[in-house]
């Protein structure tokens, strides 16, 4: 009898545990993204990316700073702790998990996330939805969810963004001039 | 003159016995020369080792410095990658806000 009170005390007691841990991956800026196994087999065109602190630090001293893309780089992931990228393109419509990609998006109704843009655009059938983690007005983690029937991207950025300096990649990587208010 | 020859050649010959310790003082050199040549080895696979050491180490140390330039090469070309990934979902989103605030009435396209 014993024993047993015990036992469920030390399962209660675990679970406590890995739900801090689970909260206080929340609360980092870091998504869990699922494995997607096998989809890189489905997939024409696959792109996985995971940049960890260690491997963001590894790139930034590889990145030339006479080289204004190489510079504008190292602005942009100073204070970033991690990016994760996984974004697949098929060849039929729907040939992806949707439910995965769902299982993301559900995380970023924790507590902290904004929404800053909503996309639906049903005559081109692609959705975008990109979100901040705001903690002390201050970004704390990027997620970008991009879907079409034939693609989908996410990307997590994680650390603090510097939204200013995410605009100074203009015309760097593609990335426009965003209109973004920033908090006083 | 010859027999006188042979007789002086043979008492200059004569066996003679050993002094006192002198198996001994040969066994001891004997040892002495096996030591000096077991130091003389020892000398010389000591230096051959310490040189195998080091040339695995300076060889280890630059594959190491290859090995981590390529990763760093890899993570930079990650990084670029995902920043323009970033940067073309950032475009979508972008172009469709703008659409939309030019846009008077909802063409079926929401932000």
């Amino acid at each position: 009898m014993i024993m047993r009170a015990l036992f469920k005390h030390t399962i209660l007691a675990l679970c406590g545990v890995l739900s801090l841990c689970a909260n206080a991956s929340a609360a980092d800026g870091q998504l869990k993204i699922p494995e997607f196994a096998g989809l890189a087999d489905k997939a024409a065109e696959s792109v996985i990316i995971t940049l960890d602190p260690s491997l963001l630090r590894l790139a930034a001293r590889f990145l030339d700073p006479a080289d204004p893309q190489d510079a504008a780089a190292r602005e942009a992931i100073a204070g970033i702790k991690g990016i994760y990228v996984r974004s697949y393109k098929f060849d039929a419509d729907f040939a992806y998990p949707k439910a995965d990609v769902d299982l993301v998006r559900k995380q970023l109704g924790a507590p902290g996330w904004q929404r800053l843009v909503e996309v639906r655009s049903r005559k081109e059938q692609q959705n975008v939805d990109i979100y901040l983690l705001v903690e002390q007005e201050k970004a704390n983690g990027l997620a970008i969810i991009a879907s079409q029937p034939r693609e989908f991207t996410i990307v997590n950025i994680v650390g603090s963004i510097d939204m200013r300096k995410l605009h100074e990649l203009e015309g760097q990587f593609g990335i426009p001039k965003l209109e973004i208010e920033e908090k006083k | 003159m010859s027999k006188d020859f042979e007789q002086q050649l043979r008492d200059a010959l004569q066996p003679v016995d050993p002094e006192e310790g002198f198996d001994q003082r040969v066994m001891a050199r004997i040892a002495q020369e096996r030591s000096r040549s077991r130091t003389k080895i020892t000398r010389w696979a000591s230096v051959a080792l310490a040189a195998s050491v080091l040339f695995v180490a300076v060889l280890g140390a630059h594959q190491w410095q290859l090995r981590r330039e390529q990763e760093g090469l890899e993570a930079r070309k990650q990084l670029i990658e995902a920043l323009r990934l970033t940067g073309e979902k950032l475009d979508v989103a972008y172009q469709a806000v703008n659409r939309e605030s030019s846009l008077p009435a909802d063409d079926g396209s929401g932000a």
